[in-house]
């Protein structure tokens, strides 16, 4: 199939679509007994009710009660002082797990704990430093998946991460462990706090992917019993870092 | 589904097949247990559940009640961010634009996360009869996709199957004997998958819901086949129900407080993902294309239906399953269509346009109010299974014998003298029947009642009889009735008025 013809054939489709979605439109409006609505609605209830929406812990409670979440969940909370203290932290746990690679976002919050240099026992890979290498086969066959948070929640204890060109899906997804670097001042309490902002930032500023993580992968799809790491990693950090800039 | 489930045409018959399965009902009863425990559990850790659920409800009424905007919003804001959108009116579109864009893409193999609109599809059938391999990758899915068999939970869809099943059909599938060890068959699935996942042309996925301001799809998931699907195959398909809408992410932390606890009792799914178009150019992982394929199916007939409308506000969680006590003993397949419990029994005939023709599945309930109280966005399914038996018999598909005692009975029971002596007459008739004051014959007009059930004696002194005092006692102690009980009886009241008076549009809002 030719990039030509795949585009007429996209084209194509989009034309129907447009035909039928008018369809679709006035047949919801007739059904509902009205005419079809073209602007916004008032929406009187949107988002959480009130009272929630000024709901906030202090930081303390806030990281007590991300760990306490996290770790019933099933994943590993560590608070860490400083960025020293976070490799310091990686390259053991890279050593005592053997760990032949590991793939980090192209972050220069992350290319700073120098792991390519320190940790000799591994490969460490850098995500989309170069084309032509198919950055998803990687990411299958690391060990480990090392990213920042862009956010947490304390509330649900979820670690929240965005797509980027230089920061991939896959690193939190498909290597065994993950270990997400959290500096604590990106710690919220509710959900609410984060979502709102991708209403403030519209459309054209989301990324393709957002992705809140509150855990190892887990099923009980088999007699209820508990299995972890069934398609996503089975074991999860979450490194809380008290001052991670210099 | 075997070929005696097959044969099986009523809820009655396949029920009778379930409660003759051991496993099956010690399975179903356990599991369901579970989640209604954790889901009690979790909505009250939270707190003020009743206000959340009134607010879960208010933006679903108000979706629903704007859905040719917000559904047009989305379909307009998904293009923009690079999406293909279209629209199937029926099932049979949805299957043919799907396999439209997989023959396109020449694609021979498609990685599926759960999704129940697929299930009201068939499109793995349909994939299969062009050749094309359809893999569905959550664990249970997978599970029952080997035993070729159709989800009894919506949940936990394997929930009828013990360990052993599985390590044999995994076993098959292994070309190796497998221990019935939960870790070990687990391994070999994420082993087995991963290769289908890396060497698919295709993935496909259901929507939980879509943010109509951004255009961005929303997945809820535990075991990250979602994210898998939506992150290594080069083509995404997203079917979509056109009911999943939310106006924004704001809404979002409404339903993202709502659905985890009430399906398993989880603050919130290990994976919740928010999708907006295919990647971005420079990214590197993420699909190239992305198809959103917004199906109706049957759920516009909804739309300004006072009775049923608000059936489209359900979010799909399987709380009603669990809270129910008819589906704790007959599980998911007794109710014979893609969705079950509760929601089934009013979803299944509401579309398929035939609410007032579906076999006996109305029946399936003992309209306890369970499912109610369990609903998190306060659908009041026990009020629309009485509506579904009405209007059954309104098109004249009542049961002929319970008519003619239905009859009889408003001939007993309308006149106090006639009542009487059908008491007396059953005191002195009784005698020959009762054994330690319970009758288990089955005889006469007993027998459709004592097949399940055993009738106690009439007793000495009957309630009739004890009604002055017992009248007295109640006015000495009632008070007014309670306002919220009053509010909703007058609102059935008016919807019903307002039904008659044809063209109808749910007040409420």
């Amino acid at each position: 199939m030719t990039s030509e013809t795949d585009h007429n054939w996209l084209n194509r489709l989009e034309e129907q679509s447009r035909l039928k979605q008018e369809q679709f439109m006035d047949g919801i409006a007739a059904k509902l007994g009205r005419d079809r609505i073209r602007t916004a609605p008032e929406h009187p209830f949107r988002g959480a009710p009130d009272f929630w929406k000024e709901f906030e812990w202090p930081l303390e409670q806030r990281i007590t009660q991300f760990t306490a979440n996290f770790e019933a969940a099933g994943g590993h909370v560590v608070r860490l002082s400083n960025r020293e203290a976070v490799s310091q932290f990686i390259r053991d746990k890279a050593v005592e797990m053997s760990a032949a690679t590991i793939l980090r976002q192209q972050e220069e919050a992350l290319s700073c704990l120098r792991l390519e240099e320190s940790l000799l026992e591994a490969q460490v890979l850098s995500w989309n430093d170069e084309a032509d290498t198919d950055w998803r086969a990687v990411a299958a066959r690391a060990d480990f998946g090392i990213v920042m948070a862009d956010y947490a929640t304390a509330y649900t204890g979820s670690i929240v991460v965005k797509s980027a060109p230089n920061k991939g899906r896959s690193v939190s997804l498909l290597p065994t462990v993950l270990v997400a670097v959290i500096p604590v001042d990106r710690m919220v309490t509710r959900l609410g706090e984060i979502l709102v902002q991708f209403d403030q930032a519209g459309r054209e500023q989301l990324p393709a992917g957002i992705h809140f993580i509150s855990g190892p992968s887990r099923s009980a799809d088999i007699e209820n019993d508990l299995t972890i790491g069934v398609h996503g990693p089975g074991i999860v950090y979450a490194l809380l870092v008290d001052s991670y800039e210099n | 589904m075997s070929s005696s489930e097959l044969k099986a045409k009523t809820v009655k018959e396949r029920a009778g097949q379930a409660l003759n399965n051991d496993f099956l009902r010690n399975a179903v009863k356990f599991t369901t247990e579970r989640l209604r425990l954790g889901k009690k559990l979790a909505s009250e850790e939270h707190g003020n559940w009743d206000v959340w659920r009134e607010r879960g409800r208010q933006i679903r009424l108000h979706t629903i009640a704007h859905l040719d905007y917000y559904l047009n919003e989305f379909a307009e804001q998904a293009r923009a961010n690079g999406a293909h959108v279209h629209f199937a009116e029926t099932a049979e579109e949805a299957v043919a634009i799907s396999l439209q864009i997989t023959e396109h893409k020449s694609a021979k193999s498609v990685v599926k996360s759960k999704s129940m609109v697929s299930e009201e599809l068939h499109l793995n059938k349909a994939l299969d009869s062009i050749g094309v391999e359809a893999v569905e990758t959550d664990l249970g899915e997978y599970i029952i996709q080997l035993a070729d068999e159709t989800p009894s939970h919506i949940i936990i869809p394997a929930i009828h199957k013990n360990r052993y099943q599985i390590a044999e059909l995994l076993s098959a599938e292994a070309g190796e004997t497998l221990p019935p060890d939960t870790t070990i068959l687990a391994g070999f699935v994420r082993m087995k998958l991963r290769e289908k996942f890396l060497e698919a042309d295709i993935g496909m996925t259901g929507c939980n819901f879509a943010i109509a301001e951004t255009g961005s799809m929303v997945l809820f998931e535990n075991e990250g086949n979602a994210r898998m699907v939506t992150t290594v195959p080069k083509t995404q398909i997203t079917l979509m129900g056109m009911e999943r809408i939310i106006p924004s992410w704001a809404d979002l932390e409404v339903m993202a407080t709502l659905l985890p606890r009430s399906a398993t009792g989880q603050k919130l799914t290990v994976y919740m993902s928010g999708i907006s178009g295919p990647k971005r150019e420079a990214d590197a992982d993420g699909p190239d294309e992305m198809h959103i394929i917004i199906i109706d199916n049957g759920r516009s007939l909804q739309l300004g239906d006072p009775e049923f409308q608000e059936l489209l506000n359900c979010i799909r969680c399987g709380a009603c399953l669990n809270a129910c006590p008819v589906y704790r003993h007959i599980g998911g397949h007794a109710y014979g269509g893609t969705y079950s419990g509760p929601i089934g029994a009013v979803l299944t005939p509401a579309l398929n346009k035939n609410v007032a023709e579906w076999d006996d599945i109305a029946n399936a309930s003992s309209l306890c109010g369970a499912c109610y109280e369990a609903c998190p966005v306060k659908i009041p399914l026990h009020d629309m299974l009485v509506s579904l038996r009405r209007r059954k018999i309104e098109a004249g598909r009542g049961d002929k014998l319970e008519a003619m005692g239905m009859k009889g009975f408003a001939a007993v029971m309308g006149n106090a003298k006639r009542y009487r002596s059908a008491i007396k007459l059953g005191k002195w008739g009784q005698k020959l029947v009762v054994r330690g004051g319970e009758i288990r014959t089955r005889i006469g007009p007993l027998k459709g009642w004592n097949s399940y059930r055993v009738t106690p004696s009439l007793p000495k002194q009957s309630f009739r009889d004890r009604w002055p005092e017992v009248a007295q006692e109640i006015h000495s102690t009632s008070g007014p009735m309670n306002p919220e009980i009053a509010a909703r009886l007058k609102e059935r009241l008016l919807a019903a008025e307002f039904r008659k008076g044809e063209k109808a549009y749910d007040k409420r809002n």
